[in-house]
């Protein structure tokens, strides 16, 4: 810009010099040649004066520097020619100034004279006699004029154009200063050109817009940290090359990795096969899922393709830890297999039973023996699915049963009565310790827990054991307690007592007819109630199953 | 033009990680194939070798077209000729794995005390396969200096198996064919640990510009 004024400026200054020169060169010229075609009729007449008093002894001795005198006779024969010899003259009578003067006694022209190769002015004027006395003078062309004047010119255009050079230099700093200093953080504060105000005022208005949305971005960019930052699933998010882009805390901790990683491939985070494949599939614009064991736990990764007008921006990784739900699905396929194989033996062992019967391979004597192994196996059988629908009852929360106050002390007492005659067989002394204490609970619930507990007790007793139901009250929690005198759980086997099916030892568990739910069921139960199981075991000492209960 | 090459050497570099993770993959499968006596983990090494085998072809193309088109210099020359001779150290170990699961298939996998050595050494070769790859992906000197000292453990490991491979021919004769084949995978793990040293070295090149004599 600064060039572009400076340039201009130059110019103009340079166009006004030249056009004012020529300008002065033509009124000069014009002036100058009045002025000398006044001068020249003065001499002529002077002359004219002269050589009609004097005739030819008037040219003798004149100085004739200035101008060039001709006597032309009335015949039009040169007399006299003060430059060239006369006689070698050709006739002057069809010279415009002559044929002028001689009608009307004056005359004058202008022309460029052959002989002397340059632009002259002429006047004539005829004498009393007839003759006609020319004078002429060689005028100055615009040409010489200005050669004449050449030098000072060129000084004058030296000094005009550096004091052109310099005006423009100082004039463009200057109109241009104010430009430069304009403070555009703050448009409307400057003091400027008006001309520049609506561009100031949209710049302000803009400046106002731009801090405005950057204000938005920033707070959703928040909002999207803030929910991101604090998801449990790991959510990275990738561009088309693969490279991480932003980067959650979960995931972080998930790939072992922080913020260096934004801005590098995915696959130097984790080259895992299946984040690989992954890539691979979102490259190709689709979803895939694939599950992944990192550092323990099971992960679903997910990952969707970013697509917005067929063009592939990116992915988002999603991580999510279903190591629960895997281990509760595996849990549920055990449990599945188990129950068949359970409700398989019994059916055996019936199917057996009933066949040999039916083919009357069975002696008379022995036929009661297997309707008792029958009728037992159905027993147990029914037990078994009876436990199994309570169980899944207590699985789906859905125990609809109402909660009521019950004396613990009473049901223990009910209980154990009920268990006397398995007692007395198993040769096993019960006791009973403790006072009425009331508790909020459901009753069926309550009394499947002290009857499996105790069952159980009895079951895995020594023969002339005892079994001691303690009922404690605390201060904030009632404890129930039962204590046997029997084989004891190894501490290998204490965990996991409570899983389904689960049984220290399997051929004693079976002949005891038990379904290897009860302690499943128990610990349900006692989780409905939001009750604690504690279990102290030693080897062929006894064992302790303790259930505190909060008030 | 410099754009271009950068997104080549950013692919060579990816593909280079795919491949390493392969080899880990590879050698984990062939030592949970030999520990848990499953001929079926041993039948899916092949494939992966194969996959193995086809990553060395496209990262060679890539290597040699950037070679002939970029003509590179100074490190990013190194960067590429280092990853022309990883890709032939990897490609070995997948064909060592591959090795040991064709053994494992033939053999008639008994539980032995050698087994856990074996997998014992097998972890340690796994975990320098696993440190020369980071070294590579995180252009860690340190961590690939790491890795070729800690050949000496997995040479360490050959010798005790080495040992007690004696003792069970020793003690039974008939244990003989056994005992070599039991030799010939501790071998490979041995040679597959050599490799990663390769690798480690390699790496080290890639970085530095200088090479252990």
């Amino acid at each position: 810009m600064t060039k572009r004024i400076f340039r201009s400026i130059c110019f103009v200054a340079l166009g006004i010099f030249l056009a004012s020169v020529t300008l002065i060169m033509g009124a000069l010229y014009d002036y100058f040649s009045n002025v000398q075609r006044g001068q020249l009729k003065m001499q002529t007449n002077l002359a004219a004066q002269a050589v009609a008093n004097e005739g030819m002894e008037y040219f003798e001795g004149l100085d004739t520097n200035s101008y060039r005198i001709t006597w032309i006779g009335t015949d039009g024969d040169v007399l006299y020619d003060s430059t060239t010899d006369s006689n070698e003259m050709e006739n002057h009578l069809e010279r415009e100034e002559i044929k002028e003067a001689l009608s009307e006694g004056f005359g004058e022209s202008s022309r460029y004279s052959v002989t002397l190769m340059e632009r002259a002015l002429y006047c004539a004027k005829r004498l009393p006699d007839g003759t006609v006395l020319r004078l002429s003078v060689s005028q100055n062309t615009l040409l010489t004029l200005i050669l004449g004047m050449m030098q000072p010119i060129c000084v004058i255009f030296v000094l005009a154009v550096i004091l052109s050079l310099v005006l423009a230099y100082r004039l463009s700093k200057k109109i241009l200063k104010p430009l430069n200093e304009l403070n555009l953080d703050e448009p409307l504060k400057n003091d400027c050109y008006d001309e520049l105000s609506p561009l100031l005022r949209r710049i302000d208005i803009q400046q106002r817009q731009i801090k405005q949305k950057s204000g938005e971005l920033k707070q959703k960019q928040k909002e999207f940290k803030a929910v991101t930052e604090n998801m449990v699933e790991g959510i990275i998010l990738l561009n088309a090359k693969g490279n991480v882009i932003s980067i959650n805390r979960a995931a972080k901790r998930l790939f072992k990795t922080d913020k260096s990683c934004i801005g590098q491939h995915i696959l130097s985070v984790n080259r895992s096969i299946e984040i690989s494949d992954l890539l691979d599939k979102s490259e190709r614009g689709l979803h895939a899922e694939k599950m992944m064991k990192l550092s323990g736990c099971i992960y679903q990764l997910s990952i969707s393709p970013i697509i917005s007008d067929d063009e592939l921006y990116g992915a988002v990784l999603l991580a999510l830890d279903v190591t629960e739900k895997e281990n509760a699905e595996q849990m549920r396929r055990e449990f599945t297999a188990n129950v068949s194989h359970e409700l398989k033996t019994p059916l055996h062992t019936i199917a057996g039973s009933a066949e040999l019967l039916m083919n009357g391979v069975v002696k008379d004597s022995d036929r009661m023996d297997f309707y008792t192994r029958i009728h037992g196996e159905t027993q147990r059988m029914i037990r078994l699915v009876e436990d199994i629908i309570r169980l899944s009852h207590l699985d789906e929360d859905s125990y609809d049963m109402k909660s009521e106050e019950i004396d613990l002390y009473t049901l223990a007492d009910e209980t154990l009565k009920a268990l006397s005659s398995e007692a007395k067989n198993a040769n096993v002394t019960m006791s009973l310790n403790g006072q009425s204490t009331v508790v909020q609970g459901i009753p069926q619930l309550l009394q499947s827990i002290i009857y499996n507990l105790c069952d159980n007790a009895i079951k895995y007793n020594h023969s002339g054991g005892t079994v001691t139901v303690t009922i404690k009250n605390h201060e904030d929690s009632v404890a129930v307690s039962v204590a046997d005198t029997g084989i004891g759980i190894s501490p290998e086997h204490q965990e996991r007592i409570f899983e389904r099916f689960y049984r220290v030892d399997k051929s004693r568990s079976k002949e005891l007819g038990g379904t290897g739910l009860g302690l499943s069921i128990v610990k349900h139960a006692a989780k409905l109630h939001d009750a604690e199981l504690s279990v102290n075991s030693a080897l062929n000492k006894g064992t302790t199953i303790t259930v505190t209960f909060p008030k | 033009m410099r754009n271009r090459f950068d997104e080549q050497l950013a692919l060579l570099n990816q593909e280079l990680i795919k491949m390493g993770s392969l080899c880990e993959e590879v050698i984990a499968l062939a030592s949970s194939a030999l520990t848990k006596g499953d001929s079926k983990l041993a039948a899916k090494v092949a494939p992966l070798d194969r996959e193995i085998d086809e990553k060395e072809r496209s990262i060679e193309a890539i290597c040699l077209r950037l070679l002939l088109q970029q003509q590179p210099v100074a490190r990013d020359l190194r960067q590429i000729s280092a990853a022309l001779k990883m890709v032939t150290d990897m490609e070995r170990i997948g064909d060592q794995a591959e090795d040991i699961a064709e053994i494992i298939t033939s053999l008639n996998i008994r539980p032995q005390a050698e087994h856990t050595q074996i997998s014992e050494m097998a972890k340690a070769t796994i975990k320098m396969v696993t440190d020369s790859v980071d070294a590579y992906v995180k252009q860690d000197v340190k961590l690939a200096e790491s890795v070729a000292n800690y050949d000496d453990v997995v040479d360490d490991y050959f010798n005790e198996i080495k040992e007690s491979l004696i003792d069970l021919i020793a003690k039974n004769p008939s244990n003989g064919e056994y005992a070599l084949d039991l030799l010939m995978i501790a071998k490979y793990f041995e040679r597959i640990g050599d490799h990663a040293t390769n690798i480690a070295e390699w790496v080290l090149f890639s970085i530095t510009g200088k090479k252990k004599v």
